[in-house]
C-alpha cells in the first residue's frame, strides 16, 4: 500500500518537485507569523502552522469578495429576494478571529493519530510554500503573505485542481473550518438559525418528572 | 451494569459465556436475546454512555462525541464524509430514525446469488417483535416538517412514488436534533431499548473500550483484548479488559468489524471487501416562504420511484436536516459566495439522494487497516456511480422546481444554480470526480459478507465465521449487497436471526 507521502510524491509532479521546494531561499518560504489567539498554548499546530491555518480560514470564510472569489458552474448567482431581505436583517457575522477557527481547529485536532497528523502538517507547509505556488501559476510568495485576492486564485486553484490529492486538501482545510466557525454558537443568527429549543424541551422533561 | 473507562481501575479478565464487540442494533440485539436466554453476555464498546442530560443540541457538541473518528470519518482520499455513530447503542443514537424492513427481492438475491438463509418469511416474526419493542409507527403527512414536505409535494406533482417513513419514536417532540442525541428520550434507540434488556438479564457492558484484538489459535477464537479509553479524552487509561468467553460475536459495524478481524489477521475471504455506502448526493432548493429545515422530524418521507432504473444503478431519495454546520460543510465554495449561500439557510430546503449500490456490477468499497489500526475505507467512483449522480440530481432539482421552489443549487465545486427545466443539461456537463462534488454516506454495509462460499464470504448463512467455529458476525457488515432502504431495522432483524444460531451454539 502507498504511503500518503509516496502519494503525495506521486500526484504531484514527483520527488524532485518536493525535494525542490524545501530548497526555496528562506526569505521566500517564511510564514508570515500570528499571535496565538488569547495567548492560549498551542496542542496540535505549531506557531507556523497556527499562522497559515488562521489565514486559510480567513479566506475560506471571508465576507468581502475578491475578484478571484467569483464561481460559477452554471445558472445566476443562488438568490432570492424575500430570504436576502431578511439576511440583511440579520445579526452581522463575527469576524473568524472572534469565533478563534485557528484555535478551535488546534484542540480538535491535538487527538489526531500520528500519521494523520503528519499528513495534515505536511498539507499546511506546502500549502505555504513559496515555490510550490510558483511551480502551480501561483505568486512568488507564501500564501500567508500572499493578497486577498491572490489567496481566493489559490484556493480556488486548488479546489477545482485536475490533481486529486489538491482537491483533497482543500476539502479538509474548507470542511474543517466551516465545521467551526458555522457550529459556534455565536455565529448562528447570522445565517438566520434561532438554535435548539431548549426552552420547548425543558418544559416537556419538568412536565414528565 | 454499565461501566465508563473511569470506572475501571484495574486490568480484568473476564471469563463469559459471549463476548460481543459493539453495542449497536446487532450488538444490542444479541446481547438482549442470549442475556434473556439466561447467558452471561459481557458487551464491549468504544464510544462513550451518554444519556438524554448530556444531548444539548449542539452540532459542536455531538459530533466529536458520538461519531467515528470525532465525526471526522471520511474515505481515504477525502471524497466521501462518513457518518456513522459510536457510543453505547451505536448508530441508534444518532440516525435519524427511518425504519423500513428489508426489502424482499434483496433478501431474495441475498439467497439466490449468495446462499444465505434469510427468507422473508423467516425475517417477518423478528421484525414484527421489532417494531412492537422500538415503537416504529408510519408518520402521518400532517406530522412532517416543510423540508419533508416539499420533497412530498414535488413527487406528488410530478407523479412519482412517494409516501411518509416509519420511524422509531414515542413521545417525539418533533425538535429535529435526531442526529445530535435526542434530548427527550423519544427515539427508541439501542441504548434505552435492547441493551437495558440485556443488562437487565445480567450482561454487563463496557464503555470506552477499544477493543484491539481477537486471539486465536487452530479453529477457535480465544480471547478479545481491549485498552481502556478515559470517557472525556478518550486517551488510553493503560487498564485492559481481557474477555475469554465461550463465543465471540463481533457487530462493531460496517468498518470496523472488518477493521477489527483484519486486526486481529482473521484474514480468510474477502475481508473487507465488497462494502456498501448508499453513496449520498445532495441539492439545496431556495423557496420563497421559510422552510426552517433545522426543526421538526428531520426524515418523515421518502420516495422509491427510482429505485430500479433500467438505465443503471437505483436511488432513492430522502430529506437531511438543515442545520448549520453540516450544512456549511456541505455547501460549495468559500469566501463571499459560500457566506451568501448560508445566509439563506432558513429557506432552503434539503434533499437527498442514496444510490443503491451492489446490484450493478459494482464492487463497492474496500477496507483495509490505517497505520493506527483503525479502518481505512477506499471507495472509488465509475460511470455506474456517475450516472445515477447526475439522474438523481436531475431528479431532485425537478421534484423542487415543480414544487415552485425559485432556485435550486448542486453541491458542485462549482455549484449550478437551475431555475427551469432547461437548466437541467448543464447538470450533465459539469465534471465529476473525487472532491468535485459534495458526497455522503449515512449508512455503512458489508465487508464481512455472509455466504455459503467461504473463498466469496466471511460468514456462513448462520453469520457464523468460516473458519473459526466460535465467532459470529451480527452487524450490517454480513449484508451481501446495499439494501436500496435505510438499515437500521434490517440490522436488528438480521441480528435477531443471528441470535437464534448463536444461542443454538451456545447450547
Amino acid at each position: 500500500m502507498p504511503t500518503r507521502r509516496g502519494l503525495l510524491k506521486k500526484t504531484l509532479g514527483g520527488a524532485v518537485l518536493l525535494t525542490a521546494a524545501g530548497a526555496v531561499p528562506l526569505a521566500l518560504r517564511r510564514t508570515r507569523l500570528r499571535e496565538v489567539a488569547r495567548g492560549g498554548r498551542l496542542l496540535f499546530f505549531t506557531q507556523a502552522e497556527y499562522s497559515v491555518w488562521a489565514a486559510i480560514a480567513e479566506r475560506i470564510l471571508a465576507r468581502d469578495p475578491t475578484g478571484a472569489t467569483e464561481e460559477h458552474g452554471g445558472g445566476p448567482p443562488l438568490a432570492s429576494a424575500a430570504s436576502v431581505e431578511a439576511s440583511g436583517k440579520r445579526a452581522n457575522a463575527p469576524a473568524v478571529a472572534d469565533v478563534d477557527v485557528a484555535g478551535k481547529a488546534d484542540a480538535f485536532l491535538a487527538p489526531l493519530d500520528p500519521a494523520s497528523a503528519k499528513d495534515l502538517k505536511q498539507l499546511l507547509a506546502l500549502f505555504d510554500n513559496a515555490l510550490f505556488s510558483v511551480l502551480t501559476g501561483g505568486p512568488a510568495a507564501p500564501f500567508t503573505q500572499q493578497s486577498p485576492e491572490e489567496q481566493d486564485a489559490q484556493l480556488r486553484a486548488w479546489q477545482t485542481s485536475r490533481l486529486a490529492i489538491r482537491r483533497t486538501g482543500y476539502q479538509a482545510m474548507k470542511r474543517l473550518c466551516c465545521a467551526i466557525y458555522f457550529g459556534s454558537p455565536e455565529t448562528f443568527a447570522s445565517v438566520g438559525y434561532p438554535g435548539p429549543p431548549y426552552a420547548l424541551v425543558k418544559t416537556v422533561l419538568e412536565s414528565r418528572r | 451494569m454499565i461501566f465508563k473507562g473511569d470506572q475501571v481501575a484495574q486490568d480484568l479478565v473476564l471469563k463469559p459465556d459471549v463476548c460481543i464487540v459493539g453495542s449497536g442494533p446487532g450488538g444490542s440485539m444479541v446481547a438482549s436475546r442470549l442475556a434473556s436466554a439466561g447467558a452471561k453476555v459481557v458487551v464491549l464498546e468504544e464510544g462513550g454512555h451518554h444519556t438524554k442530560d448530556e444531548f444539548d443540541m449542539q452540532e459542536a457538541t455531538a459530533f466529536p462525541r458520538l461519531y467515528q473518528d470525532r465525526g471526522n470519518r471520511a474515505t481515504a482520499d477525502l471524497s466521501i464524509a462518513v457518518l456513522q455513530g459510536r457510543a453505547v447503542g451505536g448508530g441508534t443514537v444518532v440516525n435519524w430514525t427511518t425504519s423500513y424492513r428489508t426489502p424482499d427481492d434483496v433478501v431474495e438475491r441475498w439467497r439466490s446469488e449468495h446462499g444465505a438463509q434469510l427468507t422473508p418469511a423467516l425475517l417477518r416474526p423478528h421484525f414484527d417483535e421489532i417494531e412492537a419493542r422500538l415503537g416504529i409507527q408510519k408518520v402521518d403527512l400532517e406530522d412532517t416538517n416543510r423540508n419533508n414536505r416539499t420533497l412530498y409535494d414535488g413527487c406528488t406533482k410530478l407523479g412519482w412514488q412517494v409516501d411518509t417513513t416509519n420511524r422509531n419514536v414515542r413521545g417525539c417532540l418533533r425538535t429535529g436534533y435526531c442526529g445530535m442525541g435526542c434530548p427527550v428520550d423519544a427515539k427508541q434507540s439501542a441504548a434505552l431499548t435492547y441493551l437495558p434488556d440485556a443488562v437487565a438479564h445480567g450482561a454487563d457492558v463496557y464503555a470506552n473500550c477499544r477493543v484491539q484484538r481477537i486471539e486465536w489459535n487452530g479453529k477457535r477464537a480465544q480471547a478479545v483484548v481491549g485498552a481502556v479509553l478515559h470517557p472525556q479524552t478518550q486517551q488510553e487509561t493503560g487498564r485492559t479488559i481481557r474477555v475469554e468467553p465461550r463465543l465471540v460475536v463481533v457487530a462493531g459495524g460496517a468498518l470496523n468489524s472488518p477493521a477489527l478481524l483484519l486486526r486481529s489477521g482473521i484474514t480468510q475471504g474477502p475481508v473487507g471487501k465488497f462494502t456498501w455506502l448508499h453513496p449520498v448526493v445532495a441539492v439545496g432548493a431556495l423557496y420563497k416562504e421559510p422552510i426552517e429545515g433545522f426543526y421538526g422530524a428531520p426524515q418523515s418521507v421518502a420516495s422509491h420511484h427510482f429505485a430500479h432504473r433500467p438505465e443503471g444503478a437505483g436511488f432513492f431519495m430522502e430529506a437531511a436536516p438543515v442545520h448549520p454546520m453540516l450544512v456549511g460543510i456541505a455547501m460549495p465554495g468559500f469566501g463571499a459566495p459560500l457566506r451568501s449561500r448560508m445566509a439563506l439557510m432558513p429557506n432552503l430546503a434539503s434533499s437527498i439522494a442514496l444510490m443503491i449500490d451492489g446490484f450493478n456490477g459494482d464492487t463497492g468499497g474496500t477496507v483495509t487497516l490505517r497505520p493506527d489500526g483503525g479502518p481505512r475505507l477506499d471507495y472509488p467512483f465509475d460511470e455506474t456511480h456517475y450516472e445515477c449522480f447526475r439522474a438523481s440530481m436531475k431528479a431532485m432539482a425537478r421534484l423542487h422546481l415543480a414544487n415552485g421552489a425559485e432556485q435550486v443549487v448542486t453541491f458542485h465545486s462549482l455549484p449550478i444554480v437551475a431555475t427551469k427545466e432547461s437548466d437541467l443539461a448543464q447538470i450533465d456537463r459539469a465534471p465529476l470526480g473525487p472532491n468535485r462534488f459534495a458526497a455522503f454516506t449515512a449508512h455503512q454495509m458489508g465487508g464481512c459478507r455472509i455466504g455459503s462460499d467461504p473463498s466469496r464470504s466471511v460468514v456462513n448463512p448462520d453469520l457464523r465465521h468460516h473458519f473459526l467455529e466460535n465467532l459470529f458476525v451480527a452487524d450490517g457488515s454480513v449484508f451481501p449487497t446495499s439494501l436500496g432502504v435505510n438499515p437500521m431495522e434490517s440490522i436488528y432483524g438480521v441480528s435477531s436471526f443471528a441470535a437464534e444460531r448463536i444461542r443454538a451454539a451456545l447450547s
